[in-house]
Parts: structure tokens; C-alpha cells; sequence
């Protein structure tokens, strides 16, 4: 991605960090042995200096070209454990985790999460010199756009031993719940992620994202594509979202078991006019089954469907994915296009009557 | 203030999970805390992004569009300006296979038959605006800016969600295709309108908030940036280092007190696909709204505005004063004016021409219908004032090839009568 350099808010950064050291300088006085590394000013490096210690380095084994060996990992509990994106190349025995300090420890692997694609490693805390700072997810979401970010992690694995993480600075830039693809798969993470404009390399992807005042928000991802847009996207998987699976595999606390509802398809009652071809097209209704949802809303034939609760309906495909994502008996919003007036009502979508 | 409570919301989260490193996070923020300087520029920058994100996010709209099958093309061509070295560079020929005697006939045959390069060839492998776009209000009675970008698969059906107020449809206007602009129109009224900033005012340097509304219902999507530079692509853009992509174009870009400085549009100036493979590099552009009234105004007739091209080329060499001219182009308005091969051109619209590429900029900043005087001096040494000359639409723009060439098939069903 060639948004990645992010030079800009690193100079920024810099220069504004260099004016506020100076303006600290001289009612602070710094001790000999700081003046290599002064002491945090602003509330940006403060952030910085607080959390990286709580972010560290993950090597796996080495082998596949195309597959990068390294990540950033995010400590998670004083027992050792160490949350990261899970990837090929974390393998038992193989698997490596470098501390702040420099120290390397051997991880042992924890059962992955596939749906949001992250993976829990351990590594021997006793074998911890000075203990680890371990931070840990809240259960709600805090990542407001527009607010400062600053994600930490070992981007282009330019940090080694006790090299500190790279810090990239910028702004939350919004919440996307979008079809997503890494490559050429399609992703399965199904929420709404951080979208940032902090610069998010490779090797990044499993380290933190962090707000100006230090809480943790995000997991980075590895670089996502939108499938809508095709454009590369900085993002992060909020901490909320990851909090079951730490509570369950760290805490050993056992998830209150899914009430084991049968979903069954939702069914609206409309036959769209989808003709076969490279490109679906729009949604326009050919048909409205009698005595189905669609009907006693007053749809017709013609009219073109446009939104289900906040998805656009762009294609008759994308009608039958959306619809996919509710049950018989949802409540949903549904907008559609009749001549030049676009109207909107609340439908329950019912279940398709046996044939 | 805000950032001393947090810091310490923090430690007390900690004591509740790990006690042990509880109490080395409650010592580093209590040390914090006591290091707190009054002046920290990102403390005091954060609340006032959000407040600019929330005067602007009322008139930043979602255009969704529907059906639309057009390829979207990208068109290379003659230019004015400099004339092209004469040996363009070429991939260097894969080596033949040498010919058995036996296919010498059939060698023959295709000769030096080579294919013309077509003009305009699709852009392979590119999809586009498939997503939602973004728009903003141009005026209360329900002018919406979009970016040309969004509407280039030609949709049958565009709607613009107001934030707050509804969904329309739309109908498209006119266009102005050298600053990736479209204009749309919805019957709606009282719809909130921004302040745009004229461009003499804005500052290389000052803050620049590019909104979009592709993923985000609630709240715009924000990229946070500089303007890096002003006057670009001939004084119609400003170029930005906020991130600009197809998940914003069309969108305001706005100071922090929420003011539009401009559009942001694709225009790279390689103008291969539609301009976008600029994407989120730190460079963007945004289209300046503020100086462009009378443009607004003929869009709003549904005018089609492009480029204007005069059909001359400028000899590299020719250091100035002015620009001489090699090439005329038998198709341009230079020709049909009496412009001739060996002409220096002295003036463009009574401006002196300095050298050529000045002269690229005196014409590239007017556009198709417009008309210019020139002066120019002959090879006799004799000097003629010609014109006012009408400049023509580049034929090496969009729109022209698209008046020209047939359009491929697009899906549409016949619009619905009323009432049915």
C-alpha cells in the first residue's frame, strides 16, 4: 500500500514533541542518565512510553516467502499469556515471543479464534524478569471517530531484541462493517472494525492500537481490502469484540452457552427480475408473492429495493446475501424505489411457507 | 483534564484484573499524571477534529447508485504542450524466434501490418464506485456536489441520503470534467448548507479533514491531513495529504472549524483509472468550490464543461521569451485561427508568455468554450494579434471519447409510469 509511509504525522510528531521538549526543558531539568531518552512531555509520548512495554514482538518459523514469520502480540494476563493475529507460521516449538526488554521466550500455542482470526500464545512468566504489564480488554467500545490514535507493533520487523515497537500516529477514521478480503480470500471477521488512518505495515498486525490517553481499543489487522471499494484499508478488531474469547481461554470462564436457536431463513416474498449474466442487477421487484411479508407492505412489481436496515442493495445478489444475514421474525427497515418517490417502512420477514 | 481522568481510569482498571502489575501501572500514571504540561497540542487538537467533524457531517450526504454497466475508460492523447520526443520509449522487442523457411510466406503476409493502438483502451482489471459514494449539499434547494467518479458506470438510479432528513432520488446535471466534478439534483429544501472557503484564503500547511460516508451511517468517515499545496491541476485543485480514496471521493474536505476548502476527486494527473491509483499516498486533490460560481451556474444547465485545448505544441527547446510552436494540430482551433508551424506565441488571453510551459498553464487553466486572444510573433519577425479564439473540448478527455464512441449496452429497465 503506498499510503503506508506516513512521514507526515511522524514529522508532525516529531516537530511537535521537539517544541514541547523545549518549552519543558528548562523548569525540568534532566538527570544524566536520561538524556540520552528525556522523559515523555506530551500526552502522545507519554501514551507511547506507557504501552510499550505491554506490546511485544512474535517470530514464528521461517519458510514461505510470500508468508511473513513476524508479528506483534499484545500481553494479556500475568500468567504469560500474549494475544496475536493467528497465522500459518506460528507453529509449536517455532514460535517465539521477544519482550520489551529484549528477552526471548518460547510460546506455547492456545486454540485460535478462526472467526476473528486471532490466537492466543503463553509464554512462561516465571521466566519473566520484573514481571509483565498485561493489559485487558473493556466490554464496551470507546473508539469515537475523529479522536487520536497511535498503533504500536514491529512493522517491517525493523525492531529486534530490545528495539521498541514502531509507533505510527493518526485518527480514527471511522467504524466499517464491510465485506472484507486479505489477498484474494475473503475475510471472515463479520463486525464492525476501527478503520484508522495511523499507518498499519505488515508486522504491525497483532500489536495495539491505542487512544491520546493510553486505553487500549484495537488489535491490528493484517492489511485488509474492502471488497465495496477495493482500496487497502488501516484497521483494527475493537478489543470488545475479542473480550469472550480471552474470558474463556485465559480465565478459563465459560461462555454462557448460545441459546441453540435454529435460524431459519428469512423470507420477504418477492421475485426479483434477476436475469442470468456476468453482473447482477439491481434489485427491481418482478413479482410479489401473495400473502407474504413484501405484499402486506404494499410492494409491487417494479419497484426497485434499495436498503435493508443499513446495507445497500445494489444487486439482486447482494438482495440475497443481506437477506442471508436475518432470521424469520426480524425486524428490518426496508427503503425501495417507486418511480421518483423512495419510500421506507419496518417489516417483519417471515419464514417461506413448505410448497 | 480529560486526559489526567483517564490515565487514571486506566490504573484503577488494571487493579481490578492483575494486582500485581496494578501497581506498577498506578505508580507510572500517578507519575504521569504529576508530568502533565498545560500545552500539548494533540490534547487540545482531538476535541476540536471532532467538533469539525460534527458541523460537517449534516451536508456530507451518501449517493448509493444502482445498475450501470459502463467500462470506465482511460484516455491518453495528444496534449498541448510540449511536443513528445521524437522516439517514444518502447518495451524493448522480445527476440523472434527465427523463422523456418518454411513460414517465410506467412511472414510476409503480416508484414509491418501491425494493428493501430486503438486511442482509448479500457482499463483492465479495475472496478470502481461500486460501493457507496459521498456527496455534499451545494445549495438548500437540493444541489448536491458529487465526484464524476462516483456516477462513471452511468447508474440508472442515483439516491442521496441527507443525513437526518431522507432519501431523494436524483437526476444529473452538468459536469466539469478538469475537476472531476458532478452536480446531481433532488427535490428536497432547507437542506444544511456549508461555508466553502474561497481558495486565496486557505494556507499551504493548515489542517484538512477529508469526511466520507462509504462505510460509516452515522458519523463520516474522517482522514485527518495538511493542505500540502494550493493552485494544482491548473488552479482547480488543491492537493492534500489527508488520505483520499474511493471511500471518500466526492466528500468534503474541511478545515477545523468545518468550512469546505474543497471536493476531494481523483486526478492524478496520469489520468489512468479515472485517476484514483493515487489513493491514500499523501497525495489527494481537492476541487476548489468557492471560486467556481459561474462554473456551478452553466453545470446546473446540465453543461458538460471540459479542458480546453487548443491543438498546438511547444518546442522543448525554445527557452523563451514565449513558446514556439512545432506542431499544429489540423483538428484544433489554433489551425482553423491561422496559427502557424514556427509561430511564437507572445501572449495568451493578454497575459505575456514566459516560456512553454507557461503557455500550457495560460491555456489548461481555461476551459472548452472559452475564448482566449493571442499574440503571436511569425518567423518573418512580423508580429499578428489573432483571435479571440474559441478553445475546443480536449479531445483526449472522458467525455469527448464517450460522444464518440458507442456505448457499450447498460442494464435498465424502462422507468415505471406514476401511480402504477
Amino acid at each position: 500500500m503506498s499510503g503506508s509511509e506516513r512521514t507526515r504525522a511522524a514529522l508532525l510528531g516529531c516537530v511537535l514533541a521537539a517544541a514541547a521538549n523545549a518549552a519543558v526543558a528548562p523548569q525540568a531539568p534532566q538527570a544524566p542518565a536520561a538524556a540520552a531518552t528525556p522523559a515523555p512531555a506530551t500526552q502522545l509520548e507519554r501514551t507511547i512510553a506507557l504501552r510499550q512495554p505491554s506490546v511485544v514482538k512474535v517470530f514464528g518459523a521461517s519458510g514461505l516467502q510470500t508468508i511473513r514469520p513476524y508479528c506483534a502480540g499484545v500481553v494479556v494476563s500475568a500468567q504469560g499469556h500474549i494475544l496475536t493475529l493467528d497465522q500459518i507460521l506460528l507453529q509449536p516449538e517455532r514460535t517465539r515471543v521477544v519482550l520489551h526488554d529484549g528477552s526471548v521466550h518460547q510460546a506455547t500455542l492456545l486454540p485460535p479464534e478462526p472467526q476473528l482470526g486471532v490466537r492466543l500464545l503463553q509464554i512462561d512468566a516465571a521466566k519473566v524478569e520484573g514481571g509483565l504489564q498485561p493489559l485487558w480488554p473493556e466490554r464496551e467500545r470507546f473508539d469515537r471517530t475523529g479522536q487520536f490514535v497511535v498503533a504500536l507493533g514491529n512493522c517491517f520487523r525493523l525492531a529486534e531484541f530490545e528495539e521498541a515497537n514502531s509507533a505510527t500516529f493518526g485518527v480514527v477514521v471511522g467504524r466499517a462493517n464491510t465485506a472484507l478480503r486479505h489477498r484474494l480470500a475473503d475475510v471472515a471477521y463479520d463486525g464492525d472494525l476501527i478503520l484508522t488512518d495511523a499507518a498499519i505495515n505488515p508486522g504491525q498486525e497483532g500489536g495495539g492500537l491505542f487512544s491520546l490517553d493510553g486505553r487500549w481499543l484495537g488489535l491490528n489487522m493484517k492489511s485488509l481490502a474492502a471488497k465495496e471499494t477495493n482500496t487497502l484499508l488501516s484497521a483494527a478488531i475493537p478489543v470488545a469484540d475479542l473480550l469472550p474469547y480471552l474470558e474463556r481461554v485465559v480465565r478459563g470462564q465459560q461462555a454462557p452457552e448460545p441459546v441453540a436457536v435454529a435460524k431459519e431463513p428469512a423470507w420477504l416474498g418477492v421475485v426479483l427480475f434477476d436475469k442470468a449474466g456476468r453482473q447482477s442487477p439491481p434489485a427491481y421487484v418482478e413479482r410479489v408473492v401473495a400473502g407474504s411479508p413484501a405484499a402486506a407492505l404494499g410492494l409491487r412489481a417494479d419497484d426497485l429495493i434499495v436498503r435493508l436496515d443499513d446495507f445497500s442493495i445494489r444487486t439482486c445478489r447482494e438482495y440475497r446475501d443481506v437477506l442471508a444475514r436475518f432470521a424469520a421474525g426480524a425486524k428490518v427497515q426496508l427503503v425501495w424505489k417507486r418511480g421518483q418517490q423512495v419510500q421506507q417502512a419496518q417489516v417483519t420477514l417471515g419464514k417461506e411457507p413448505a410448497k | 483534564m480529560n486526559a489526567h481522568r483517564s490515565v487514571r481510569r486506566v490504573g484503577e482498571r488494571a487493579l481490578r484484573t492483575v494486582p500485581a502489575a496494578a501497581v506498577a501501572l498506578a505508580l507510572c500514571a500517578a507519575a504521569l499524571t504529576a508530568q502533565a504540561t498545560p500545552a500539548d497540542e494533540f490534547v487540545r487538537l482531538e476535541p476540536v477534529v471532532q467538533q469539525a467533524l460534527a458541523v460537517a457531517a449534516p451536508f456530507t450526504v451518501t449517493i448509493e447508485t444502482f445498475g450501470g454497466t459502463r467500462q470506465v475508460e482511460r484516455a491518453e492523447g495528444p496534449m498541448d504542450g510540449e511536443a513528445p520526443p521524437k522516439a517514444r520509449p518502447r518495451p524493448a522487442p522480445k527476440p523472434k524466434p527465427k523463422p523456418k523457411p518454411d513460414d517465410a510466406p506467412e511472414k510476409d503476409k503480416d508484414g509491418d501490418k501491425q494493428p493501430k493502438k486503438p486511442l482509448v483502451t479500457p482499463a483492465t482489471g479495475f472496478q470502481q464506485a461500486q460501493g457507496r459514494a459521498t456527496g455534499v449539499v451545494l445549495t438548500a434547494d437540493g444541489w448536491i456536489l458529487v465526484a464524476r467518479f462516483a456516477l462513471a458506470l452511468e447508474p440508472t438510479t442515483i439516491l442521496v441520503t441527507v443525513p437526518g432528513v431522507g432519501t431523494f432520488p436524483a437526476t444529473r446535471a452538468g459536469e466539469d470534467t478538469s475537476r472531476g466534478l458532478a452536480l446531481v439534483k433532488i427535490e428536497a429544501s432547507g437542506l444544511p448548507v456549508p461555508t466553502f472557503v474561497d481558495p486565496g484564503e486557505v494556507r499551504v500547511g493548515q489542517w484538512a479533514l477529508a469526511l466520507g460516508r462509504t462505510f460509516a451511517a452515522d458519523l463520516p468517515t474522517v482522514h485527518f491531513g495538511i493542505v500540502s499545496a494550493k493552485g494544482r491541476q491548473f488552479g482547480r485543485a488543491l492537493q492534500i495529504d489527508a488520505g483520499t480514496s474511493p471511500a471518500n471521493y466526492g466528500g468534503p474536505v474541511v478545515d477545523v472549524q468545518g468550512r469546505v476548502l474543497g471536493i476531494a476527486v481523483p486526478l492524478s494527473p496520469s489520468g489512468r483509472n479515472a485517476g484514483v491509483e493515487w489513493y491514500d499516498s499523501g497525495v489527494g486533490f481537492a476541487a476548489t468550490i468557492a471560486d467556481i460560481a459561474p462554473l456551478l451556474a452553466r453545470m446546473q444547465q446540465g453543461e458538460a464543461l471540459q479542458r480546453g485545448w487548443l491543438g498546438v505544441q511547444f518546442d522543448p527547446k525554445w527557452l523563451g521569451p514565449g513558446a514556439k510552436v512545432v506542431t499544429v494540430d489540423a483538428r484544433g482551433p489554433a489551425h482553423a485561427a491561422g496559427v502557424q508551424k514556427g509561430d511564437v506565441l507572445l501572449q495568451v488571453g493578454g497575459v505575456p508568455v514566459r516560456n512553454a510551459p507557461h503557455a500550457l498553464a495560460c491555456i489548461s487553466g481555461h476551459l472548452g468554450g472559452d475564448a482566449l486572444a493571442l499574440a503571436v510573433r511569425r518567423a518573418d519577425g512580423t508580429e499578428a494579434a489573432l483571435g479571440p479564439i474559441v478553445l475546443a473540448d480536449a479531445p483526449w478527455s472522458e467525455q469527448q471519447v464517450k460522444k464518440d464512441a458507442e456505448t457499450p449496452a447498460s442494464f435498465s429497465l424502462p422507468e415505471p409510469q406514476q401511480g402504477r
